[in-house]
């Protein structure tokens, strides 16, 4: 099932935190599984040291000026189909590996962002994967990335790594 | 009614310790130069049509794409803006891209802080 699009997306038609707060930076989490991982950070755990480097910019420039801006330097990317409301950064290591975190927004009223735990807007960070050149992640790939999303946003507050 | 707020703080102390590594740095940094640069390239073509008074669909009319690919590109959600599209939007803005070399840049800054100086104090 994919993440619930009302708390993942944007244009409600009420104006969010984000709206109100004009230019304040968002923050960055990462979601926390049942059995104490932190799926995103272990990902990045077991990149090599400039991609982990690479995927903490992009995190930053678009934690910066989120979305509808454009920022992250054309690495961040909304997805779509059955990922919508996901948002993914793409990068390409050796040998053309290719590395994606996917991550959800976390935006909307003072009281909805409250109820999260959240102070002020958020990405959330939800997991990674890698995949050889020319290669694509299998259904249940994506599934079990949704999975995980809507898992996260089952949690009030959420359950973060810190 | 208590709010529990979560503690955020996470991904800035990790990537404070992650800093420590020099291999790290230099590739943060460096993505965050080129970062930088293609998100100001695009907000830059964004403020130009604002300020021209153009709509997304008419821009892309006059560079013979469809609305959805530039208000995509505008809006982050599209990976990979194409050099050749970027380019036409600026020659349809009236604009030009250009390569300024970090050097050249640094003295042009320095000069136009002194020229800066130099006008606050006429005055």
């Amino acid at each position: 099932m994919p993440p619930q699009g009302g708390e993942a997306r944007r244009g409600s038609g009420r104006r969010s935190e984000a709206d109100r707060a004009g230019q304040v930076p968002w923050s960055i989490i990462y979601y926390r599984a049942t059995d104490g991982t932190v799926p995103a950070l272990n990902f990045l755990r077991e990149c090599p040291s400039t991609l982990d480097a690479q995927f903490a910019a992009v995190l930053d420039a678009v934690a910066a000026a989120p979305p509808p801006q454009f920022s992250g330097g054309g690495k961040w990317e909304a997805m779509h189909g059955v990922m919508s409301g996901f948002y993914e950064i793409r990068l390409s290591g050796p040998r053309r590996e290719q590395f994606r975190l996917f991550c959800l927004l976390e935006n909307g009223t003072r009281e909805e962002l409250a109820r999260r735990g959240l102070q002020r807007p958020a990405i959330a960070v939800i997991t990674g994967m890698r995949k050889p050149w020319r290669t694509t992640f299998s259904d249940g790939d994506y599934r079990r990335v949704r999975e995980l999303g809507t898992e996260h946003q089952q949690n009030h507050p959420r359950r973060i790594g810190t | 009614m208590t709010v529990q707020m979560v503690d955020v703080s996470l991904h800035e102390r990790r990537r404070a310790d992650r800093m420590q590594d020099p291999e790290y740095r230099a590739a943060y940094e460096r993505a965050a130069r080129e970062l930088a640069q293609t998100d100001a390239v695009i907000r830059e073509l964004d403020s130009l049509r604002i300020d021209l008074g153009i709509s997304k669909a008419e821009l892309a009319r006059r560079v013979n794409r469809n609305a959805s690919s530039v208000r995509r590109l505008f809006t982050a959600s599209q990976t990979r803006p194409e050099l050749p599209l970027i380019i036409a939007l600026a020659d349809a803005l009236g604009a030009e891209v250009r390569v300024v070399p970090r050097a050249a840049k640094a003295r042009q800054d320095t000069r136009d802080r002194s020229r800066q100086r130099r006008v606050t104090t006429a005055v």
